[in-house]
Formats: structure tokens, C-alpha cells, sequence
């Protein structure tokens, strides 16, 4: 199959965005980057609606979206729906913290933000769950996508951290929380590199030098070596993020690439 | 609800690609485009025992449609006769149902930037017509109609062969209403085909 670049984009730019406010949102319960939570969640709210922009350009019929409405199914309504709770959510939370509200509420809403980051992630990929695409009906599938995303974000909030000159403290935590997402990623694409067969054969090399290098190890190299090292760590953030991004895009495309169909009978290319 | 599809009787089949034509006429579609097909499949198998059969392909009409539960416009639909079909004029173009098909039988009209498919020629059955392609079929190999009213020409023929006889596509919990019939006479029947790029019409089984 073609590789379809506006749901590419859409995908990892908007999960990015998702758990880069979620990081805001965990942030309430520690208080460590607050001169970082607002552009993040600025720039978590951009990534999110770029991103569905994004998704909006491969349709050939865009002036018929809102048939949309009318018809709320599994799939692409779903995506839509979580996508407007998320920027929802993440305009609320600014507002409360722009209006110092109370410790209680902005921790609620950053429960709200992780949650819906990784419902988000997870049903982006879920979509693609079919019987008729053989290489794309595993649980690993949404679970790849998810980890990509949770990898992208964390280390975008790594970098935001780091150019907002943060304290030690919240530096070495922003670490922590890209070594997570890090984790998330490599574990999830390697899961999903053995269920589907991708691990081998024509995808191999994108597989692992994109998803796995890039997406897995290199975000994770950096992370743990800002666990400590937290004097210059911009170069290590970006590097992070810049490798999650990459891992992200090429996870996706790889779906892309290495579908197998059930059967194709016309041989119609999509 | 009725289950109105198509029945191809493969022992009758010559593979003239004439149902292939009479579906392009009758439904004006584009060059390049199809709602029909007729591949070959095979030959496969090894000296005597070898199978070479004619594969008329069209949408398999299934009862758990997923092109149906895909769409996110409602564009592609169940009618009111069960049959599956595309309201043009809601499709947005995401192609979401090409990729739930199983068997890749949706076509792309660059056109109208939207997808089609075989309709049945419900504009000639709403009439008490065939379909174009079940008229024109020279060999008398396909027939149309619901497979629960026991007279009709689809049912009837089916009612001539036992069950091992009668085959589908592979059914990956779709379940498609479209029957092939065919007997040892012809071969084996293979339940997954793929055809060796387009516009070829040559296809081989693929092994589980």
C-alpha cells in the first residue's frame, strides 16, 4: 500500500501533542517545571490541531466532513471525537493554571491529560485494527502507537524544559519520564515487530534502524544519561526527541509498507 | 433480511471476460476501473491432478459487511433489500472501506474522487431485470437472487449441488453471501487467490 502521509503526520503529531500535555498535567502533581507548562501545553494544543489538519488533507471530499456527525462509527469519528476532548482538556487546564486555581483541580485535569493521551494514541492505531489487513490486526498495532507517541511527547517536554532553563530537579525528572516513554516505544515496536512479521524480510532495515535505533534507543540512550547529567541538557533532549519523532513517523509509515491484504482482487492500490 | 448476491456455477464458466464487459457497459465504468473481474487461477497442482479455473470476482455482498461498519459518513450502507452499496454523493474520499474489503473488490473512481463498487444493477432488478452481467453471461454460469427464498434462480441452482460443492472466499468473519460452485470435476477449489499485479488476470492460491 502507498504510503499515506497525512495520516502519517497526523498520527505522530497529535499523539506527540497529546502527551506533551499530559507532561504538563503529571507536572501538577510536582511542581517542578512551572515555567514550562505553558508553552508546553501551547505547543501540546498546536501539535494536535496541526495534526489533525494533517489527517483532514487526504480526503478527497473534506466539504462532506461533517456527514461525519451523522454517522458515528468506530474508527475515524472516534479519532475525531478524542481529539477535540484532548484540546478540550488541555484549554482547560491552561486556563486553571493561568488562573492559579486550586492544587486539586489542576491535578484532576492532569489525570484527565495522561488518560486521554494514551486513549488517544492507543484508538489512532486501533483504527487500523482489520480482519482484512493482515499485518495490521494485532493489539501490538495501537500499542506501537501509542509507545511512539508517549516517546515523541516526553521528549518534547524534555526539550521544553530544557530550553526553559528548569532546575535540576525538574530536568532529571523530565529525563525520567522521557525514559519511560522511551521504554513504552521499544517495547511496543519490538512486540509489534514479531506479531506482524515485520522484523524481517523487505522492512527490516526500516524497522530497525528507523523504529528501533532511532524511535527506542537513541531516546533512551539520552534519557539515561540525563537521569544525571543535567548541565547542557539540550543537546541530549533534542537529540531524544528528534530520534522519538523519527522512530514515530517511520513506525508509521512502516504500517504502511508492510500491510499484507487478505486478498486484493482488483489490485487497486489505495 | 433478503440475501441477494450473485451464484457462479465455475463448472459452466469458459472465462470470457464477457460479465467483465457487460458490467463496464452497462454501469459506465472508467477505463482502468472495475466493479467486475475475472481472474484465472492457476494452473496449480501437479500432473494429473491439476486445477486451472475462471474466478469472476465482484463485491461478495457480506452479511458482516466491513466496509459498512468503517465508513464514517454512513456512505457506504445496507439497503433496504440487504443489499451493500455506496451513496456517492456522502463518501469523503478516505478510502477506509478499500482497506476493510477482504477481498479488494472496491474500485476508485478518480472521477469523482470517491469510491464505487458492483451494485447488484439494482436500477435492473428494481425492474425485474438482471444484472448486466448475469444477462449477458453466455456460458449461463452466473445467477441472481436471495439465497433465502428457496425459488429463486440463485437458490435453485445451489440446490442442484451438494454442500462440498458450493465454496466462498475466504471468510475472515465477514461472512460473504456470494457462492461459487464448483465441482471435482474442475479441481480444488482455493479459498485465497492473489492475482499477480494489476491489470493481470492471472492469479495463484496463497498457502496458509
Amino acid at each position: 500500500m502507498e504510503i499515506q502521509w497525512s495520516l502519517v503526520l497526523f498520527t505522530a503529531l497529535s499523539g506527540a501533542g497529546a502527551w506533551l500535555v499530559a507532561c504538563a498535567g503529571l507536572d501538577a502533581f510536582r511542581g517542578l517545571a512551572r515555567k514550562t507548562v505553558v508553552p508546553a501545553v501551547i505547543c501540546g494544543i498546536a501539535l494536535i490541531i496541526v495534526g489533525g489538519i494533517a489527517s483532514a488533507t487526504h480526503l478527497s471530499h473534506v466539504d462532506r466532513i461533517m456527514a461525519v456527525l451523522a454517522h458515528p462509527a468506530p474508527g475515524i469519528f472516534l479519532e475525531a471525537l478524542l481529539l477535540g476532548i484532548d484540546v478540550v482538556v488541555a484549554a482547560a487546564f491552561l486556563v486553571l493554571y493561568k488562573r492559579e486555581a486550586s492544587a486539586g483541580a489542576l491535578k484532576v485535569l492532569g489525570v484527565v491529560a495522561v488518560a486521554m493521551a494514551a486513549i488517544f494514541s492507543y484508538s489512532c492505531g486501533s483504527s487500523y485494527m482489520m480482519a482484512s489487513q493482515l499485518a495490521w490486526n494485532t493489539v501490538a498495532l495501537p500499542l506501537g502507537y501509542l509507545g511512539g507517541a508517549m516517546a515523541s511527547g516526553t521528549a518534547l517536554w524534555y526539550v521544553l524544559c530544557a530550553v526553559r532553563r528548569e532546575e535540576a530537579q525538574a530536568l532529571s525528572f523530565a529525563a525520567l519520564e522521557t525514559l519511560v516513554g522511551s521504554v513504552a516505544a521499544l517495547v511496543t515496536a519490538l512486540v509489534y515487530g514479531a506479531a506482524s512479521g515485520v522484523m524481517g524480510g523487505d522492512a527490516s532495515v526500516l524497522f530497525w534502524l528507523g523504529v528501533v535505533i532511532c524511535g527506542g534507543v537513541a531516546p533512551l540512550a539520552c534519557a539515561v544519561t540525563g537521569l544525571k547529567k543535567t548541565e547542557g541538557a539540550l543537546p541530549l533532549a533534542v537529540v531524544a526527541a528528534a530520534g522519538a519523532l523519527i522512530g514515530s513517523v517511520a513506525y508509521r509509515v512502516l504500517m504502511w509498507t508492510a500491510s499484507v491484504a487478505l486478498m486484493s482482487l482488483f489490485g487497486v492500490g489505495i | 433480511m433478503a440475501r441477494n448476491c450473485i451464484v457462479v456455477n465455475l463448472d459452466r464458466c469458459t472465462g470470457c471476460f464477457g460479465c467483465e464487459v457487460a458490467c463496464k457497459m452497462e454501469n459506465g465504468v472508467a477505463l482502468g476501473e472495475r466493479w467486475s473481474k475475472v481472474l484465472t487461477v492457476g494452473p496449480v497442482g501437479e500432473y494429473p491432478d491439476m486445477t486451472r479455473y475462471a474466478l469472476p470476482t465482484m463485491c461478495q455482498q457480506c452479511e458482516n459487511a466491513p466496509c459498512v461498519s468503517v465508513c464514517p459518513t454512513g456512505a457506504s450502507y445496507r439497503d433496504e433489500d440487504g443489499v451493500v452499496l455506496v451513496d456517492k454523493e456522502k463518501c469523503i474520499g478516505c478510502k477506509y472501506c478499500m482497506m476493510a474489503c477482504p477481498y479488494g473488490v472496491r474500485s476508485w473512481n478518480a472521477a469523482e474522487k470517491c469510491v464505487e463498487k458492483c451494485t447488484l444493477c439494482g436500477h435492473l432488478t428494481s425492474q425485474d431485470k438482471l444484472p448486466a452481467c448475469v444477462k449477458s453471461c453466455a456460458a449461463g454460469a452466473r445467477f441472481y437472487g436471495d439465497l433465502d427464498d428457496p425459488n429463486s434462480d440463485a437458490s435453485k441452482e445451489l440446490a442442484k449441488y451438494d454442500a462440498a460443492e458450493i465454496h466462498t472466499l475466504q471468510d475472515v468473519g465477514n461472512a460473504p453471501a456470494t457462492r461459487y460452485i464448483m465441482t471435482s470435476m474442475i479441481g480444488q477449489w482455493q479459498e485465497r487467490v492473489e492475482p499477480k499485479g494489476h491489470p493481470h488476470t492471472a492469479a495463484s492460491p496463497v498457502a496458509e
